[in-house]
């Protein structure tokens, strides 16, 4: 396929059949609309394009910056399509709790705003919502922007009505599914799918998956928050279930290790609602009294009669959240331990290393010249250190000697850290790895300043 | 929606609970001293001080740990305190005053926030650290100390506005400290004022609950303090306020239907759970919520000591280790003043019931012998239930009731909360109501005289063995249990 622009690659996204092995429904068939292979990585580059092309020439004229409130994808989108127009672009956000993504935005070109938190002591009088400061600063005089407005913009529901809508019912022979499951965010692709769905079949039922309020998945907002969502309207969802942050996962880990779907959490949760959803519903196809033809269901409909059919979104790639993902399941991430790591010393090991105090260090570096190695950061180096220390850092050290020692045998070491516990940790590691004369500052740097002992600064 | 009774129970440790299980007693103390009354646990402040020295110990950091007096006038809490190891931040001449009086040598003082002449000239002729606000503070502390030859005061620079490479983090706008923007001219203030001022360091305090800002200005602190030695001076402390959090209620679970019922009642889908749909800042526009929840988090799975250690956990943005280690690292002493979360679970609000009555619309209200003020949860926007004490100690064989609370002024708006209550009992008159854990701004931070109703008194209590004994808060000293036995 040959395009002119990247933008034309968004949309026309396929439609994948979960292997039932994997989900267990044996009479419905469960669809996967992989909206993670739009080319900037999701569902929101659909809602992204369709709500910036309009304003975009004007917006370059007048040197004005496309402004929304976004913490993730959405701001993804907006970076390259700005980017690629040559106009800047700003992100206003409380909720960007994936430092990945924070990254990300920057990489692209993104201009960053994070809202402050709510105040320890409250002043009720207080008018200052940051919600509506944000407002008031893009309605001032000369404020060259453009606000795309996702949470309230129709453009972002029209980019699904127009596009994802219809691509399914086209994949599934021209019938929408018995079943569409998906995430609320900003209810924009819900919203526009089951528009279309419904314009198809009045019959077809829709379920809406918010996040439970304990913990947080990206790009899904709670069940209190979705009611700060303009578009959002509850009428649209047959019904509106809680996933949690814990399930969400459970979904992911599914997809993307049996379903070779490398979707992020957001998927996972649609994917984990789905098949709560229908196995009940699995349940009752499978009983005798569902053996005849079904009302709801016309035997047109498909083959077998009581096979059912069911859709849902997969928002976005897993990439992004590898950090949402070790705070949460850190035994995912699990690495085997590393040989020289001080994490396997014996405590006859630690006990065993050799501790030096101030007093009979200095005389020791007069007489011998150990080399005196300073594991603290490099600002904390720069500011104090004992005079010809070198500066490695211990995370640096730490790897430095997975491979093997860094300094000759003949050579005596001194370790320095604030307190003198890391030291004895990496004197001990030493010692065992075959160093003949390697100390530890008894007390680190700080008995060190507080024995009076001089301490420079180059 | 579910209609089940929307609690929201105080979360109370064995102290506080068992306080609260000695109803007799309660009821002797408000028959004695009258409603409302407040009740402080002198010895819960000491515990909760070795928390955070826990906290401490975990990132291996010295420093000092300042209770900030203005959350509670109590001189029993105060006496207690200094019984420790922990300092005192005062914010002015009669908390210094106080805490001179009870005990705290000078250099467990720490002088912050607006000063008058006569309460700087205290704190330097005392000896106090003073947290200065900018350079006219300089310029008036140095002319003081020249005017009346005191010796040189030690003084924390407090800084605002402090910024980090990456995501730009906005803040509230403060009207305390210097802009780390000016403190090249702040320190060649310093530097002219040197025989009459030692910079022992910088200060900041934001009022938010956002860890991340919080990092920023930790580590906008680090590099002031390098920016510091870089001119020769030798500063050892930087302290980072307060504003550490406490949790409030019991279960997560209760906090979380609240608040998504209020939504609710907001949007007009259920009934309303408030005094005239009063929404606590939200509202609905086109069936879409707008505005944003002022209130206090109330549940709050990270707070006081844990908050703390969170925060030193995390790493700096520039400086790429931990914010904790960087403080460790650099050889710097971490003074923190928690008000709030040190004197979490270390008291609770009386107030007799004097009316219960139904009214046309099938409201219950509940007349209660206190203003608003006297326990100003609802002002620090903290939704707690109160515990229900039967006179007695038989309840009225009811259930579940939904009250307004009401206060003792002739005044509409004198509500003990805006919100109905719910209570696993309908109150009667001569029952009390307790509210738990006000000790820390919601007791006598804005208890007034107003309509000459008066003003809480407040007792210090202590359990020996089964029994609580009590005793006039100013009568508390540390070597006397309340009742008068000698430790």
């Amino acid at each position: 396929m040959r395009y002119d622009s990247i933008t034309e690659a968004i949309g026309g996204t396929p439609l994948v059949r979960i292997d039932p092995a994997v989900h267990g429904l044996r009479n419905i068939d469960l669809y996967a609309k992989l909206e993670m292979l739009n080319p900037f990585g999701s569902v929101k580059d659909r809602a992204a394009w369709n709500m910036a092309r309009p304003g975009l020439a004007d917006a370059g004229e007048r040197a004005a910056t496309v402004v929304e409130l976004s913490s993730g994808n959405t701001a993804k989108a907006l970076a390259v399509i700005a980017g690629m127009h040559g106009v800047s672009f700003k992100s206003v956000t409380n909720r960007m709790r994936v430092p990945e993504i924070k990254d990300l935005l920057l990489l692209l070109g993104a201009e960053i705003e994070e809202l402050p938190g709510q105040t320890e002591c409250l002043d009720p009088t207080n008018t200052e919502d940051p919600l509506t400061l944000f407002h008031q600063k893009l309605s001032e005089p000369g404020s060259a922007s453009l606000h795309t407005d996702q949470y309230f913009n129709e453009l972002n529901t029209e980019a699904h009505a127009a596009g994802t809508g219809p691509e399914i019912v086209a994949d599934l022979d021209g019938r929408s599914p018995d079943w569409f499951i998906a995430c609320v965010g900003t209810a924009g692709s819900s919203t526009g799918v089951a528009r279309v769905l419904r314009e198809h079949d009045p019959a077809v039922r829709v379920v809406g998956l918010v996040g439970e309020k304990k913990d947080f998945i990206p790009g899904i907002r709670n069940v209190d928050e979705v009611n700060q969502v303009g578009l959002f309207d509850p009428a649209t969802y047959d019904s509106i279930e809680t996933v949690s942050a814990e399930e969400a996962l459970d979904g992911m880990l599914t997809l993307v290790r049996r379903c070779g779907i490398l979707s992020g959490p957001t998927g996972g949760a649609a994917y984990f609602g789905a098949v709560r959803q229908l196995r009940p519903v699995d349940e009752e196809l499978d009983s005798p009294a569902n053996s005849g033809p079904d009302a709801e269901h016309p035997a047109e409909r498909h083959a077998d009669r009581r096979r059912q059919t069911a859709v849902f979104i997969v928002c976005d790639r897993v990439e992004s959240y590898l950090s949402y993902v070790r705070q949460r399941r850190p035994e995912l991430l699990g690495r085997p331990p590393v040989k020289n790591s001080v994490a396997t010393l014996t405590d006859a090991e630690l006990q065993a290393a050799t501790v030096i105090d101030t007093a009979d260090a200095q005389k020791w570096i007069a007489a011998e010249r150990p080399l005196v190695v300073d594991l603290r950061g490099p600002f904390a180096y720069a500011a104090l250190h004992i005079e010809g220390a070198v500066n490695i850092v211990d995370e640096l050290f730490d790897e430095l000697i997975r491979g093997g020692l860094p300094f000759s045998k003949r050579q005596p070491v001194l370790l320095a850290c604030p307190v003198g516990e890391k030291s004895a940790q990496y004197a001990a590691l030493l010692t065992r790895m075959g160093h003949p004369d390697v100390r530890s500052l008894a007390g680190g740097i700080i008995a060190w300043r507080d024995a009076g002992a001089p301490l420079v600064r180059d | 929606m579910d209609s089940a009774p929307l609690y929201l129970e105080p979360h109370l440790e064995p102290s506080l609970a068992s306080l609260l299980d000695s109803a007799a007693f309660l009821h002797t103390l408000v028959d004695a001293l009258g409603s409302p009354l407040n009740v402080v646990l002198p010895d819960e402040i000491a515990r909760n001080v070795e928390r955070f020295r826990a906290a401490y110990r975990r990132h291996n950091l010295a420093g000092q740990v300042f209770f900030a007096h203005k959350a509670n006038r109590s001189s029993a809490l105060v006496r207690r305190l200094a019984a420790t190891d922990a300092g005192i931040d005062v914010a002015s001449l009669g908390e210094l005053q106080h805490a001179l009086g009870a005990g705290f040598a000078p250099d467990r003082i720490l002088a912050t926030g607006p000063k008058n002449p006569e309460f700087r000239w205290l704190a330097a002729r005392s000896g106090v650290t003073v947290s200065v606000d900018g350079p006219e503070e300089l310029e008036e502390l140095d002319a003081l100390v020249g005017r009346h030859g005191l010796p040189p005061v030690r003084v924390l620079l407090r800084l605002a506005d402090f910024e980090a490479p990456g995501a730009k983090v906005l803040s509230r706008q403060t009207h305390f400290g210097t802009s780390v923007k000016s403190l090249d001219q702040l320190l060649d203030v310093v530097e002219r004022h040197q025989e009459a001022i030692r910079p022992i360091g910088v200060a900041y305090h934001l009022d938010t609950t956002s860890l991340d800002e919080k990092a920023i200005a930790l580590e906008g602190c680090l590099l002031a303090m390098d920016a510091l030695r870089k001119r020769g001076f030798q500063p050892r402390v930087i302290d980072i306020g307060g504003g550490f959090g406490v949790n409030y209620l019991a279960h997560a679970a209760q906090w979380e239907r609240y608040t998504t019922e209020l939504t609710n009642a907001v949007l007009g889908k259920r009934p309303s759970m408030t005094w005239s749909g009063h929404g606590y800042g939200l509202r609905a526009e086109n069936g879409t919520l707008r505005g944003t929840l002022s209130l206090y988090p109330a549940h709050r799975p990270v707070a006081g000591a844990a908050y703390l250690d969170e925060l030193l956990s995390l790493p700096a943005r520039a400086l790429g280790r931990p914010l904790g280690t960087l403080l460790l690292e650099n050889l710097y002493d971490l003074h923190i003043e928690p008000g709030r979360s040190l004197v979490d679970q270390c008291g609770l609000s009386l107030a007799r019931v004097l009316e219960v009555r139904r009214t046309d619309t099938g409201d219950h209200l509940v007349r209660l012998a206190m203003k608003a003020n006297d326990a100003s949860l609802e002002e620090h926007g903290v939704l707690m239930d109160p515990v229900l004490l039967p006179r007695g100690g038989v309840a009225a064989a009811t259930g579940p009731a939904a009250v307004h609370l009401t206060g003792n002024l002739c005044l509409e708006a004198d509500l003990i909360t805006r919100r109905t209550v719910h209570l696993p009992r309908l109150p009667q008159p001569g029952d009390l109501l307790a509210f738990a854990n006000t000790a820390g701004y919601c007791m006598d931070f804005s208890a007034t005289h107003a309509q000459q109703q008066p003003i809480a008194r407040k007792v210090a209590v202590h359990r020996d063995g089964g029994s609580w004994r009590w005793c006039l808060d100013e009568q508390y000293w540390p070597i006397t249990r309340p009742g008068g036995q000698q430790i």
